[in-house]
């Protein structure tokens, strides 16, 4: 099998006055408001398979009996890649994620029952994966629907009194 | 249609989460005479009562289950996951792409 | 003109504000209900009815019926009654010529009468045919109640809010309280919504108010309207704590402004200190109905009749009136001269949300009322709505009178000579006379005219009530508007990583299944010539994308595809074409290897969703030895393609890009500019041309890059438009415009696709042999016209008279000057040349048909 190197962005290479730079597809759409935090850019990876067997320091949520999502900063990818037991296929590039706090800003974008967190399910209408941690929520969705999904967020935002 | 769907994987959801592909037909084996897979494309027994049937979580773990639902009162009776040969796909005519792109 | 400081009122005397009512500005108090401030004001006709345009007061006062309907800020229908009164706001009467005092239509009700009749616009006004257009201008004109500004724009904000709770409780009166801290107490997370509100009760529960129930739906669904905000209940236990509905007498003159429900009196006095009026008569059947005597005497008024219903019924009661306004009641052979009648008959447990849930509704006789039983499991009624009643006499389905009407149903003005006239016609299910007179069809939703309507039914059929049964119980329980159902209107996009390349560089962007994708820059046919003449640079993003790999990987695709994918080598790239057992095609794309086990697999932009699906469902039911992975989003990928292509890819990788070491269908894994990328040689657009594919988040980084690079080899970016000309020049079909339910690939014209002597069963093999067997039909084939004219795609194909055929894809060709397409024909007219007639704007064209690419048909650009 091959590695799939084209699936990781952190395989780039800088030279030969080549600057290859990521771009977060949230960026236009957030315009820099504090509310919420662009999660674009953590390290995701996939594995498939036993996935009880994990075995590392990292964020796990389970979507299926054979399939996990690990979530990690970009930095330990290539580590990750590594280690990780069963198929492990790098989703950094695959998903967008983000950040906001309060619960009810969080009932009007799911119908997910917010007590039973992780959990993957609708989220505006589009797949994701939600966490939870207090009051602050993390989604990982598609990420050709990240403007989309930004543009979401900050309208129920403004929407909460 | 608001009712509520279990999962096998993720448990009780809104139906809107998943897809449906309707009730379970066996395919032919071998070679099928036309009036076989003429029945096996076209046909359904469409029961008023519990039906055997596909669905999808299309927005949750992506697994395809099948379910016992009564199709006159969307009761699902019980919901689990394939064992691999044990039934075959209805074939869903999935549908035409309204805007036609590559 | 208030009363002095009632005990539980809810106004705050020291907050004035000010709204204004038919341009006049209205005095209320913080607390006041529209209603309430207009009532204080010494307004006593709040509305003008439906049909006969009467004047209508207040009668229930607590927002169920329809009498107090007015336009608040351009909102029609509002109950004023229990509108929060707000600074500022505009109110207007509804359904009026004129004014509430002087309304022009109630004509109707002065000459009108005989002539209007129920369903009266079946068989009145319909001759001569000639008139209709006028009569039908004005009775749309006079039809319907409120009018909607057309023009008028989304203004009030509606969110939408999902709640999961461990119990719901519908209601928060003394009993649904109760039940409230009942289960509270049991541990479990309670929520009480309720329409009036009030104090928040402490922490043992959540109060949403106010807030209505609209329904119950499947699956326990209770969505609740809480103004601005529509929350999406889910609980796992309902109580329903909805209590009584006073119902109304049915007597002549029940209608006139001074007639009112008990609730109403109690809300005046208690709630805004008002005086409900000076001299009074109270007719009831119950205790609750007659306590408003001692109300109205703490209100300084004067009854000057309580009669209860309990001890004898009358057989007379007439209301009479003089401009709409009650003056005197009639009760036996006495009259009392008065400005208010409270009456009331027999509570009706409000029992519609619990037949919506699935519980069955029984009339028990010995009360006269409708009753809930065998509730659904985790569904629990408590308090009236239950039964838990006190006694109540069951009054006569209609008193007598001499003079005036006697409305069964206030909202859409049904006497009791209505219904009697359409048993008299036929109607003699309650299901259909309630279809053809209207009755609890109004807004009030059959509150106060369901039992009526069913006990003079039962009366005039000589039957009981309990025969008669009721009509079915559906949402919405409570009106709702129309922006509350419909939320935040988001439409989910997708969008490439590239995206905003496109808008800057001014694409036009369109819709193609979920994806917003460039149409073109500017000048489609310029940037198909380009391609030809130098290179362009095309997002394909929107690709589906699936990684299959594992060690039945390739036995995997060969039981999807017709294509056989076992014998590829490593680094090469296959055409595929999905089909259904049916034989029809559902999608296509390509299929590389990138190693043993490994394969990439492409599909069409829109179908990308389907098959992944489609892969999944087969493994699991084969249970084979394979992963699907959706790669869809986690690659960009862009097309160079031109006779520059291979120049320009050199610039930005080291690896040997010449023919021999990248050939037509090749796949390579390389870095293009620093970034990791998956090259395939494909030529859709019919010129040299590679894919890469690589991570989505450097979509932008190298979309620039290649721009950059290739600035002096003049690449220019192409959209969708101009690739469809391209792809038509090379008659490569696009799935769904030239393919539809009923093609497959042999008659499609791609019968090396199918390998049909495969060792193992494929997906549609069998509807491909059986194709085979029975010839073809018709095909698909490409043309040319003899002309320049454009045919629509969809226009026909005639011949001998008869359609013969149909055009999928034409387009001008800027490259060949010629205009082509593509066309399923009869298949007898598939051959080399031969002539085709079209139907276009109505002449008839002649084409050529064409079997072989109309560009460079031998693929030799393509593999150059």
């Amino acid at each position: 099998m091959t590695g799939l190197a084209f699936l990781s962005p952190d395989r780039a290479e800088r030279g030969r006055q080549f600057e290859p730079t990521l771009a977060s597809p949230l960026t236009r759409a957030l315009g820099g408001d504090a509310r919420v935090r662009d999660l674009s850019g953590l390290g995701k990876i996939e594995v498939r398979g036993d996935v009880d067997a994990i075995d590392a320091d990292v964020q796990v949520v389970r979507i299926s009996p054979g399939r996990a999502l690990v979530l990690c900063a970009y930095e330990r990818c290539a580590e990750l890649r590594a280690v990780l037991p069963g198929t492990v296929i790098d989703m950094t590039a695959a998903l967008a994620g983000l950040e906001l706090t309060g619960e009810r800003a969080m009932r009007r974008l799911t119908d997910l029952d917010l007590r039973e967190l992780p959990a993957v399910g609708k989220v505006a209408e589009v797949p994701a994966v939600v966490l939870r941690d207090g009051e602050r929520f993390q989604i990982f969705f598609p990420q050709e629907f990240g403007h989309y999904v930004a543009e979401v967020v900050l309208d129920t935002l403004a929407g909460i009194r | 249609m608001s009712f509520l769907l279990p999962c096998p994987n993720c448990g009780p959801r809104d139906v809107n989460e998943f897809a449906y592909a309707g009730e379970v037909t066996s395919r032919p084996r071998g070679a099928p005479s036309q009036r076989e897979l003429a029945s096996y494309v076209y046909f359904r027994r469409n029961v008023a009562g519990v039906q055997r049937e596909w669905w999808y979580h299309r927005f949750g773990c992506e697994l395809w289950f099948l379910a016992d639902r009564d199709t006159l009162t969307n009761e699902v009776i019980r919901t689990e996951l394939p064992q691999p040969g044990d039934a075959t796909p209805a074939v869903e005519q999935p549908a035409v792409p309204d805007t036609p792109a590559v | 003109m208030r009363l002095p400081p009632q005990p539980n009122e809810r106004i705050d005397r020291s907050a004035e504000l000010t709204f204004s009512f038919e341009g006049k500005a209205v005095s209320a108090f913080a607390g006041d209900t529209i209603g309430s401030a207009l009532y204080a004001g010494g307004r006593r006709i709040f509305s003008r009815s439906f049909k006969y345009h009467r004047p209508r007061g207040l009668l229930c006062c607590s927002g169920g019926c329809a009498n107090c309907l007015m336009e608040v800020d351009g909102v029609p229908n509002v109950r004023v009654c229990v509108e929060p009164a707000r600074a500022g706001a505009q109110v207007r009467a509804q359904n009026v010529r004129g004014s509430l005092e002087r309304d022009l239509l109630s004509v109707v009700d002065k000459i009108g009468g005989p002539f209007t009749p129920v369903g009266f616009y079946y068989r009145t006004m319909i001759r001569p045919r000639r008139l209709w257009p006028y009569y039908e201008r004005f009775l749309r004109s006079v039809a319907g109640l409120g009018r909607l500004d057309k023009h008028a724009r989304r203004t009030n904000r509606y969110d939408v809010e999902h709640r999961h709770v461990d119990v719901l409780v519908v209601g928060g009166g003394y009993a649904g309280v109760e039940a409230a801290r009942r289960h509270a107490r049991a541990g479990r997370r309670v929520v009480v919504v309720d329409e009036r509100g009030g104090d928040n009760p402490g922490s043992d529960f959540e109060l949403v108010a106010p807030a209505r129930a609209i329904g119950i739906y499947e699956g326990g669904l209770v969505p609740v309207d809480a103004g601005g905000i529509l929350y999406r209940f889910r609980a796992d236990h309902i109580v329903l704590a909805t209590g009584t509905i006073e119902q109304p007498l049915l007597f002549p003159g029940n209608d006139l402004v001074g007639v009112v429900l008990p609730e109403a009196v109690r809300r005046l006095v208690e709630d805004w200190a008002l005086k409900p009026g000076e001299r009074a008569v109270v007719i009831a059947a119950d205790d609750r109905g007659l306590d408003t005597t001692d109300v109205l005497e703490r209100a300084g008024a004067v009854v000057v009749a309580a009669i209860d219903l309990r001890d004898a019924q009358p057989t007379r009661i007439e209301a009479k009136g003089r401009r709409g306004r009650l003056r005197s009641v009639v009760v036996g052979d006495r009259e009392f001269a008065c400005d208010l009648l409270v009456a009331s008959g027999t509570p009706q447990p409000a029992y519609s949300l619990l037949a919506q849930a699935g519980a069955r509704v029984e009339y028990d006789r010995r009360r006269g009322i409708f009753l809930p039983t065998e509730l659904p499991a985790n569904v629990e009624a408590v308090g009236s709505v239950a039964g838990e009643l006190g006694s109540a006499a069951i009054p006569a389905a209609s008193f007598d009178g001499h003079k005036g009407r006697c409305f069964v149903c206030l909202c859409e003005d049904v006497t009791e000579k209505d219904v009697k006239r359409a048993i008299a016609e036929g109607f003699d299910s309650i299901e259909l006379a309630k279809r053809y007179t209207t009755v609890t069809m109004g807004p009030c939703q059959g509150r106060l005219c369901h039992l009526a309507s069913i006990r003079l039914f039962a009366r005039e059929q000589e039957t009981g009530p309990d025969s008669i049964g009721t009509t079915t119980a559906r949402p919405p329980w409570a009106p709702v508007s129309l922006g509350l159902l419909a939320g935040r209107g988001h439409e989910p996009a997708k969008r490439t990583s590239i995206h905003h390349r496109h808008e800057e560089a001014g694409a036009t962007m369109m819709w193609t299944g979920a994806w917003r994708r460039p149409h073109s820059y500017g000048d489609p046919a310029a940037e198909a010539r380009h391609v030809h003449e130098a290179v362009g640079l095309i997002d394909v993003s929107t690709l589906g994308k699936l990684l299959v790999q594992g060690p039945e990987a390739a036995p995997f695709l060969e039981m999807l595809y017709p294509n056989r994918f076992g014998d590829m080598k490593t680094g090469r790239i296959r055409y595929g074409v999905l089909e259904t057992d049916a034989g029809r095609i559902m999608d296509d794309g390509t299929i590389g290897r990138l190693s043993d086990d490994q394969y990439y697999v492409t599909t069409t932009s829109t179908g990308a969703d389907t098959v992944i699906e489609w892969f999944e469902w087969w493994n699991a039911v084969w249970g084979m030895d394979v992963e699907i992975v959706n790669l869809t989003g986690a690659l960009a990928a862009v097309n160079i393609a031109g006779p520059r292509a291979r120049e320009l890819l050199a610039r930005v990788t080291d690896i040997d890009v010449s023919n021999e070491s990248i050939a037509y269908l090749d796949a390579k894994e390389a870095l293009v500019a620093g970034v990791p990328s998956l090259l395939l040689r494909i030529g859709f657009v019919g010129e040299l041309g590679y894919e890469l594919h690589f991570p989505s988040p450097y979509g932008e980084y190298l979309w620039d890059t290649l721009l950059e690079r290739g600035a002096d080899l003049d690449i220019r970016p192409f959209g969708l438009e101009p690739q469809r000309i391209l792809r038509l020049e090379k008659m490569h079909i696009l799935v769904g415009q030239d393919t539809d339910s009923e093609s497959n690939v042999l008659e499609a014209g791609m019968p090396w696709i199918a390998k049909l002597d495969k060792e193992n069963d494929f997906v549609g093999k069998w509807a491909l042999e059986h194709v085979r067997e029975r010839g073809f039909r018709e095909q698909l084939v490409g043309f040319e016209m003899d002309n320049g004219v454009v045919p629509a795609e969809g226009g026909q194909i005639v011949a001998d008279g008869s359609a013969v055929g149909r055009v999928t894809s034409a387009r001008l060709s800027p490259q060949l000057g010629r205009v082509i397409g593509m066309a399923w024909v009869r298949s007898d007219l598939a051959s080399e040349d031969g002539e085709l007639r079209l139907k276009v704007n109505g002449n008839l064209e002649t084409a050529r048909v064409r079997l072989k690419p109309f560009f460079d048909p031998d693929g030799e650009r393509l593999r150059s």
